[in-house]
C-alpha cells in the first residue's frame, strides 16, 4: 500500500501520459493513426502553451503592468510612455500578415538585426576567437627552481605534450577547411591530419549522442514503470494491450482494404 | 560452411529493424527493473563544479538557468535536482530562471519540489523568475538591471524588495551561475553575453549531444566545470552523497551502450565477411 | 517611397549595428543606459516575433483544413489542441499552481506536454541503434578511426566500461607504466583531440559570423529584409 494516496487528477494524468507515450512509440511498428494523433496533439499543446505564456509574460508582465504603474505614478512624464516604442516596433512585425503593409516590418527587423549584429561582433571576437587562440598558444616550457621543464603527462590536459597535440589539431583542421589553397604536398599532409582529427571528434560526438538519446529513453521507461503500479491502476500494461490490439485491428483493416483494391 | 556463413551474414545485415528496437527496449527495461549498481567514477570537470559550490559562503547568490524543455528532461532534471539540493544544503540564495518557454512549468516544478523537501521558503531562500523572451537581450538586460529584466517573479510577486534578492542589483552580484542547456540558447550565450562583460563565475550542465562542443570553453577556463549528460548528473549525485534518478539510470545506460557496441561490431564482422565475397566477384 | 522601403531600414541597421558594436568599448553611463533600454525593448519585440511564428503554423494548418488536403483531420486535432490549451491556460490565469495545488493548465503541461515532448525525442534512441547497425561500417581508414573513437567513448562514459577496462599500473624495475583504462582514454580524447577539432570549428564559424554581421551592418547582406524587387 502506498504511504500517500495518489490524487485522482494524478491517476488520470498518469493514464493520459502513458497513453500518449505509447501512441508515439507505436511509430516503431510503423507510421499509423495513433502516432499521427499524438504528433499533432504535441504540436497543438506546445503552441497553445506558448501563446498563453507569451500573453501573460510579454503583454502583461513586461508591457501592460509596468506601463499602467508608471502612468498612475507619473502621467505627464515622457519617459513613462517609453514602453510604447517597442510595442509599436512589435506591431510593425505583425504587418507581415498584410501584403500591402508588409514593407513596414522591415523597419522592425532592421532594428532587431542591427542591434543583434552590433552586440555580437565584439563579444564573438572576444569569447570565441581571442580567448580560444589564447588557450591554444600556451607556453610549452616552464621555468622553475629546478630549471626548464615540459610536461609529458598525457593524463593532464594542460601538459606540454597535450598542448602540442592540441595545436597540431587546431591548425590542421583549420587548414582542412581553407579551400582557397590547393591541398597538395605539405598541405595535403596537413589536411589529411585534419581529417583524422575530425573523424575522432565525430566519433566522440556519436558516442555522446548515443549516450544522450539512451538517457531520454531511460527517462520515459522509468515513468512507464512507475505508472505500471497498482496505485496508478496498472495504466501501462492495460494501455499497452489496448495499443497493441488497436494496431493489430488497424493493420488488419489496412490489409483488407489493400487486398480488396 | 563458407556459403552458410555468407548467407547468415546476408540475413543478419538485412534483419528487420524492429528486432533491434526490441533489443534496445529490453536493454533499457531490464536493468531498470533489476539494477546491478556499478560504481560511478567522478570526472575532474564535474568535481570542479562541486568544489566551487562547496567553497561558496552561506547566503552567496547562486543563479541556475533551466535552458531546456521537457525533451531533455531525463538528462538535465537530475542535474538540476542535484545542484539545487547542494545549493540548499549550503544555504545559498538561489535564483532560478529559464530561457526556454516550454521549460517554464518544468523548472517551476523542480525548484518547488526540491525546496519543499529541504524546507526552503520562496522569496526568502529562493526565487523562480520564470521565463522572459529575448535570449541574449535578456542576459544583457539582467546584466544591467535585474529588476527591469524581471519586474516580478513567476508567481507575479514584485522582485524589488524580495529578501532573497537583497543586495543583488544585476549579474555582477551573482557569485556563481550554472546554465543547464540543451542547445543554442544556453551555456555559450550566457558566457558571450553574460560572463564576458559582467564577470561572474559560471559552469555548464548539458545534454550529451552538445557536451563535446563545450570542451574548448572548459579548457580555456571560460566555464569552470561541465556536467555532461546523465553520467555527469550521476557523478554529481555521488559527490553530494544523495543518489537519485541519474545513478538509478546508469545501469540501463551501460547495458544500452554495450548492446550498441555489440551491434556495431557484428555489423562490421558481417560486412567484412560479405566484402570478401564482393571482391572476388569483381 | 523607395527611401522608406529600402534606404531607411538599411540606415537603421547601420546605425544600430555601429552604435552597439562600439558600445562594448565605451563604459560611460550614457552608453550603459542605452544598452539597458534597448535590450529591454528587444525582450518585448521578441514576444511579438513569437506571435509571428505561432501564426505561421496556424496559417499552414488552416489552409490544409480549408482545402481538405490529405490528413486534414489531424490538422483539426491540432487546432482543437491549441484552442483547448489556450482556453485552459487563460481560465487558469496562466498559472501552473494556485492555492498550493496544481491548476488545470499545470495538469495539461505535466501530463500531456511533458510526456509527448519527452517521448518524441526519446524515440530517436531506437533509430540511432538501427542506423548504427546498418551504416556504421569501417569502409575506409577514416571510417575506421571514427568507429574506434565512437566505441571508445561509448565504453568510457558508462560504469560498465569503466569497470571492465579500469586500466592498470605495471612496475618494471624502477619504471612505473600506467596503462590507461577506458575512462582515461575517453577523458584524454575529449579534453585534447575533441577540443582541438571543436576549437578549430568554433574559430572558423565565429570568423564567418563576424564577417556576416559586418556585411549586414554595411548593407551588403539584405536577406533579412524579406526579398522583393525593391530590396
Amino acid at each position: 500500500m502506498p504511504d500517500q494516496l495518489i490524487p485522482t487528477s494524478a491517476v488520470l494524468g498518469a493514464w493520459v501520459a502513458t497513453g500518449l507515450t505509447l501512441f508515439i512509440y507505436s511509430f516503431l511498428y510503423k507510421d499509423n493513426p495513433l502516432f499521427k494523433l499524438g504528433e499533432h496533439l504535441y504540436v497543438g499543446v506546445s503552441i497553445g502553451y506558448s501563446v498563453v505564456l507569451v500573453w501573460y509574460t510579454v503583454f502583461f508582465r513586461l508591457l501592460w503592468e509596468p506601463l499602467m504603474k508608471d502612468i498612475a505614478a507619473h502621467p505627464a512624464a515622457l519617459g513613462t510612455y517609453e514602453p510604447v516604442i517597442p510595442a509599436l516596433l512589435g506591431l510593425l512585425i505583425l504587418t507581415q500578415f498584410f501584403p500591402r503593409l508588409s514593407w513596414l516590418s522591415r523597419i522592425a527587423f532592421a532594428f532587431i538585426v542591427g542591434f543583434g549584429s552590433g552586440v555580437a561582433i565584439p563579444r564573438t571576437v572576444s569569447s570565441y576567437i581571442l580567448k580560444q587562440i589564447e588557450d591554444t598558444v600556451t607556453p610549452l616550457i616552464t621555468m622553475s627552481a629546478n630549471g626548464l621543464s615540459m610536461g609529458v603527462d598525457l593524463a593532464s590536459p594542460q601538459s606540454g605534450i597535450n598542448t602540442i597535440i592540441l595545436l597540431i589539431g587546431v591548425v590542421s583542421v583549420l587548414f582542412y577547411f581553407f579551400f582557397s589553397v590547393e591541398h597538395t604536398g605539405p598541405g595535403m599532409v596537413t589536411a589529411r591530419t585534419g581529417i583524422y582529427f575530425l573523424m575522432i571528434a565525430f566519433g566522440a560526438a556519436f558516442g555522446y549522442t548515443v549516450m544522450s538519446r539512451m538517457s531520454l529513453l531511460i527517462g520515459r521507461f522509468r515513468d512507464l514503470i512507475t505508472f505500471a503500479g497498482a496505485e496508478y491502476g496498472y495504466a501501462t500494461p492495460v494501455l499497452l494491450l489496448v495499443t497493441v490490439l488497436s494496431l493489430a485491428a488497424w493493420e488488419l483493416a489496412t490489409r483488407r482494404k489493400t487486398g480488396g483494391e | 560452411m563458407k556459403g552458410s556463413l555468407k548467407d547468415l551474414a546476408r540475413r543478419m545485415i538485412a534483419i528487420d529493424r524492429r528486432i533491434i528496437f526490441l533489443l534496445i527496449a529490453c536493454a533499457t527495461l531490464l536493468p531498470l527493473l533489476n539494477p546491478f549498481g556499478l560504481p560511478i567514477k567522478v570526472s575532474p570537470e564535474v568535481k570542479a563544479v562541486y568544489d566551487y559550490m562547496e567553497a561558496l559562503p552561506e547566503r552567496s547568490v547562486f543563479l541556475l538557468s533551466f535552458d531546456f524543455d521537457p525533451s531533455s528532461k531525463p538528462e538535465l532534471e537530475p542535474q538540476a535536482v542535484a545542484l539545487l539540493r547542494h545549493a540548499f544544503r549550503k544555504n545559498l540564495r538561489v535564483i532560478v530562471m529559464t530561457h526556454w518557454i516550454t521549460g517554464t512549468g518544468l523548472a517551476d516544478g523542480v525548484v518547488s519540489q526540491v525546496a519543499a523537501e529541504t524546507g526552503k521558503t520562496r522569496g526568502k531562500d529562493y526565487v523562480f523568475l520564470g521565463w522572459a523572451p529575448g535570449g541574449y537581450a535578456l542576459i544583457i538586460s539582467m546584466g544591467q538591471d535585474l529588476y527591469k529584466a524581471f519586474p516580478s517573479d513567476y508567481s507575479k510577486t514584485p522582485t524589488l524588495g524580495m529578501p532573497v534578492l537583497e543586495g543583488v542589483r544585476n549579474l555582477r552580484d551573482v557569485n556563481y551561475m550554472v546554465s543547464l542547456a540543451a542547445g543554442g540558447a544556453g551555456i555559450e550565450m550566457w558566457y558571450v553575453f553574460g560572463k564576458d562583460k559582467y564577470r561572474f563565475e559560471m559552469a555548464g550542465g548539458s545534454t550529451g549531444v552538445i557536451a563535446p562542443g563545450l570542451y574548448p570553453f572548459l579548457r580555456s577556463g571560460q566555464i569552470n566545470g561541465l556536467i555532461g549528460g546523465l553520467q555527469g548528473a550521476a557523478e554529481y549525485e555521488t559527490l553530494i552523497g544523495r543518489k537519485g534518478m541519474a545513478v538509478a539510470g546508469m545501469d540501463a545506460q551501460s547495458a544500452t551502450h554495450f548492446v550498441i557496441i555489440i551491434l556495431v561490431v557484428l555489423c562490421n564482422v558481417f560486412y567484412f565477411v560479405l566484402r570478401g565475397d564482393k571482391g572476388k566477384k569483381a | 517611397m523607395i527611401f522608406l522601403k529600402r534606404q531607411l531600414p538599411l540606415a537603421i541597421t547601420f546605425v544600430m549595428g555601429v552604435a552597439f558594436a562600439l558600445q562594448y568599448y565605451i563604459p560611460h553611463p550614457v552608453s550603459e543606459e542605452a544598452i539597458t533600454k534597448v535590450s529591454d525593448w528587444m525582450k518585448i519585440i521578441s514576444g511579438f516575433a513569437l506571435v509571428l511564428g505561432i501564426a505561421s503554423v496556424f496559417h499552414v494548418h488552416a489552409v490544409k483544413i480549408r482545402r481538405q488536403a490529405p490528413g486534414w483531420g489531424y490538422s483539426g486535432v491540432l487546432f482543437a489542441a491549441i484552442v483547448t490549451t489556450m482556453a485552459v491556460g487563460f481560465w487558469s490565469g496562466g498559472e501552473s499552481k494556485a492555492d498550493g495545488g496544481q491548476t488545470a493548465f499545470g495538469w495539461l503541461y505535466d501530463y500531456t506536454m511533458v510526456p509527448l515532448q519527452g517521448t518524441m525525442f526519446s524515440i530517436l534512441a531506437f533509430f540511432i541503434a538501427s542506423a548504427a547497425y546498418r551504416a556504421f561500417r569501417a569502409r575506409s581508414p577514416e571510417a575506421s578511426v571514427l568507429l574506434v573513437s565512437a566505441v571508445v567513448v561509448m565504453m568510457g562514459r558508462v560504469p560498465l566500461g569503466q569497470t571492465l577496462l579500469p586500466g592498470m599500473q605495471i612496475s618494471i624495475g624502477q619504471f612505473i607504466f600506467k596503462i590507461p583504462g577506458a575512462w582515461d582514454i575517453t577523458q584524454w580524447l575529449m579534453n585534447v583531440l575533441n577540443s582541438a577539432v571543436r576549437r578549430a570549428i568554433l574559430i572558423g564559424v565565429s570568423m564567418g559570423s563576424v564577417g556576416l554581421s559586418l556585411k549586414i551592418i554595411l548593407g551588403k547582406e539584405r536577406s533579412y529584409l524579406g526579398g522583393g524587387k525593391d530590396q
